[in-house]
């Protein structure tokens, strides 16, 4: 490659660079990009409607098969077989599996999901504030991982080899291969053995506003195994980027440090970091309903570990079928945040 | 791994003292150089399933035997000095009182109960073949006297041997979580093969679906599809049930994995001739395609094998899982509340979680390791092939 060649090459870059800059605001978002983006969420929506219409049928059709419901484990040994049966009629438990399914579909599509056998309350009720303080237990977690694997992960990735970067190695082995549960009985037992218990109060009453600081230990315990994730992915997606010809002309520019690594490393790095946030937000999930019972943080987790033991399944179904919901609308936010970031996917 | 594979491990350069080389010990020096991971991961996931095959040799007491009078005993001191100050080269435990009133456990000097290597206790099947009733210590009973049970990790509220249960549950967990990861890794390569095989429409329909698979919350559905059937199933069925669930719901993962591979296999010069001299799919798939795949897949099953665990722990854990008596990692962690600093023997009372995180650290280790070598096989490989390419050119010219 000659020098001129190298040179209009290097001017094409900072052109580039300057245009992605200019153009990459959100603000100034065309019409294409806009059809490109309702066209995403029209078939996410599709698609998401078709995987809680196939949950929901299959939790349905296995609870025909295996038999026993709220109702035979609420009052089992007292009440008479008609008083059983008539408490069935009642909730239409007697009707055939197909019947059944599609009044409750009918009921679901009108954002009614039913009645609580066992807390006698409509599920969507009983669902509204853990799903919040399960929402705000994530977010808090996401939080705190993103900003511990920002600084670890620019910090390692500034300089290979160094003793941090060695430490994010350490950190990333440990947190990610720490299960959950293991943090979270750890975190317990400390609490109780300080006097932050009076602080943060775990296990003291059911309910819980959904901005308390009981928010806090549930958030930390969620956000370890995110910060491993998190991590790994900051420090190679950020080195990748250092090593960038836009980022020497930022240099030969004379540009500070810190602009560089804000504006010129950090912004292709943010792909693959927004992809890895959609990816755990299963997880996370997934996560939270053994922390949340651990630590007392009645969220959506605990609700649907109580609608399990209780066998309470319009409850189960609002719950899971919320779970799921929400892990895929997390997605979707995260695949419009991406889109918004590159402007190579916005416009299709 | 072959001797020439090893000095491309040890990156020397060809003319460079060839002799020493060929000397085994600096084959084995070199083998094992970049390979510390993989060799500590291997060895922690061998002691794991070689205590969970002896389990029954190396816990001193059945799993579920009670004994009342000892809820929540700490650990036995295990002593070779008496009260009276003697040494004894015999080690020895003293019995002990428990006072309900203080929750305290005494000591009772008078006499001493030693210890003994390969004594009798509950019989059982050595390997499932050979009754015995020998374990690997305990006390010695003597005549007339019943000797106290010896707690290496104290017993639980029940004064059960934590030790014994631990072992037992390693058995549970060690059958449950890699049966699980096992049999989802094979439908997701089937699943992941055909998609990546035969591209198009199919590859479209089954990667979307490993997508949404892998976007849901996974513990939940488990919780929910575990929640439809009777709650004390027997644990025979409990487990069948608990690994066909892993499997519906965890194969996407592997399946994402072999479909990549399979295409990028697929576009390899020998596949495709495979497939031009008119082979079955299934035989290319078995005699060509997989064997190049299979490090990478069997790193990937590793990695993905403590989900299938944890899974597993948390159900136990909630108690939808295995029922009591029998044991399993998540189980006994139902038993660790807040108070384990309060009680004074929280490295004991935490041993079931302290086993859970050096399984799932040692498949890690042992997962990326062999991820590593997959890679540098492939390496070598590529390296290879260009050199004969090069060394045949220069014969052609």
């Amino acid at each position: 490659m000659g020098a001129n060649t190298r040179l209009t090459s290097l001017l094409g870059y900072v052109k580039a660079d300057s245009r992605h800059i200019v153009a990459g605001g959100v603000n100034s978002l065309p019409l294409a990009a806009l059809i490109v983006m309702l066209k995403l969420i029209l078939f996410r929506l599709l698609q998401g409607v078709m995987v809680l219409l196939i949950i929901s049928f299959l939790i349905f059709a296995l609870l025909t098969r295996a038999g026993g419901d709220a109702v035979s484990m609420h009052e089992n040994t007292r009440g008479s077989n008609e008083t059983i049966e008539s408490i069935r009629r009642l909730h239409g438990l007697d009707r055939p599996l197909m019947e059944r399914y599609l009044n409750w579909l009918a009921e679901a599509a009108r954002g009614d999901l039913g009645h609580s056998l066992v807390l006698q309350a409509p599920v969507w009720s009983l669902i509204r504030r853990p799903l919040l303080r399960t929402g705000m237990s994530a977010m808090v977690a996401l939080l705190i991982a993103w900003a511990f694997s920002l600084t670890l992960g620019i910090s390692a990735a500034r300089r290979p080899g160094s003793l941090i970067d060695r430490l994010c190695s350490v950190i990333i082995l440990l947190a990610s291969s720490t299960p959950r549960l293991v943090l979270a009985l750890l975190a317990l037992a400390f609490i109780y053995s300080t006097p932050l218990m009076s602080v943060v109060g775990a296990q003291t009453g059911a309910d819980a506003g959904v901005l308390s600081f009981r928010v806090i230990p549930p958030a930390i315990i969620l956000s370890v195994p995110l910060l491993a994730i998190f991590l790994a992915q900051t420090r190679v997606a950020i080195r990748e980027a250092l090593d960038e010809e836009f980022v020497r002309v930022a240099r030969a520019r004379g540009a500070p440090e810190w602009i560089i690594l804000l504006r010129h490393a950090l912004r292709p790095a943010a792909g693959p970091l927004i992809t890895v946030l959609g990816l755990s937000l299963g997880g996370v999930m997934s996560g939270s309903v053994v922390v949340e019972v651990v630590l007392g943080w009645p969220g959506l987790g605990q609700l649907t570990v109580s609608a399990v033991q209780t066998r309470d399944i319009p409850l189960l179904l609002g719950a899971t079928l919320t779970a799921a919901a929400a892990v895929m609308a997390g997605n979707l936010a995260a695949d419009i945040l991406q889109r918004l970031n590159n402007p190579l996917l916005r416009n299709g | 791994m072959t001797l020439s594979e090893s000095e491309n491990r040890g990156r020397t350069a060809p003319g460079e003292n060839q002799s020493a080389i060929r000397n085994s010990q600096f084959a084995i020096r070199s083998w094992l150089r970049g390979r510390g991971a993989l060799l500590a991961g291997a060895g922690i996931i061998m002691f794991c399933c070689l205590s969970a095959v002896f389990a029954d040799l190396l816990a001193p007491y059945d799993y579920s035997s009670l004994s009342r009078r000892e809820p929540l005993a700490p650990p036995t001191t295990i002593r070779f000095r008496d009260a009276q100050g003697r040494w004894h080269a015999r080690p020895f435990i003293y019995a002990r009182l428990f006072d309900p009133a203080t929750q305290r456990y005494e000591e009772i000097t008078d006499r001493a109960y030693p210890l003994e290597l390969f004594s009798r206790g509950y019989s059982y099947e050595f390997l499932w073949r050979f009754q015995t009733d020998l374990h690997l210590f305990g006390t010695r009973a003597e005549a007339g006297v019943e000797a106290p049970r010896v707690y290496l990790l104290g017993a639980d509220k029940f004064g059960r041997d934590r030790l014994s249960r631990l072992l037992m549950a390693t058995r549970y967990s060690l059958l449950m979580g890699p049966i699980g990861a096992l049999l989802a890794s094979v439908l997701g390569v089937l699943i992941g093969g055909a998609a990546g095989y035969v591209g198009g429409w199919t590859d479209a329909v089954l990667m979307r679906a490993a997508d949404v698979m892998l976007a849901l919350p996974t513990l939940v559905l488990i919780l929910a599809v575990r929640a439809t059937f009777p709650p004390g199933l027997p644990p025979a069925d409990a487990i069948k049930l608990l690994v066909i669930i892993f499997v519906i719901l965890g194969w996407a993962e592997m399946a994402r994995l072999a479909r990549g591979l399979t295409r990028e296999l697929r576009q390899r010069e020998y596949v495709m001739a495979a497939v031009s001299l008119g082979c079955s799919p299934a035989r290319v798939i078995v005699r060509h395609i997989l064997p190049g795949a299979a490090l990478s897949l069997a790193a990937q099953a590793l990695l993905i094998l403590p989900n299938f665990l944890l899974a597993e722990t948390a159900l136990s854990f909630l108690g939808v899982g295995l029922q009591e008596p029998e044991a399993s990692w998540g189980s006994l962690l139902a038993d660790v509340d807040g108070k384990i600093f309060k009680r004074g023997h929280a490295l004991a009372e935490f041993s079931p979680a302290l086993a859970l995180m050096l399984f799932v650290l040692g498949a890690r280790l042992l997962g990326d390791g062999l991820g590593n070598e997959g890679r540098e096989r492939e390496k070598f490989q590529w390296s290879e092939g260009i050199e004969e390419s090069k060394e045949g050119r220069k014969k052609e010219a």
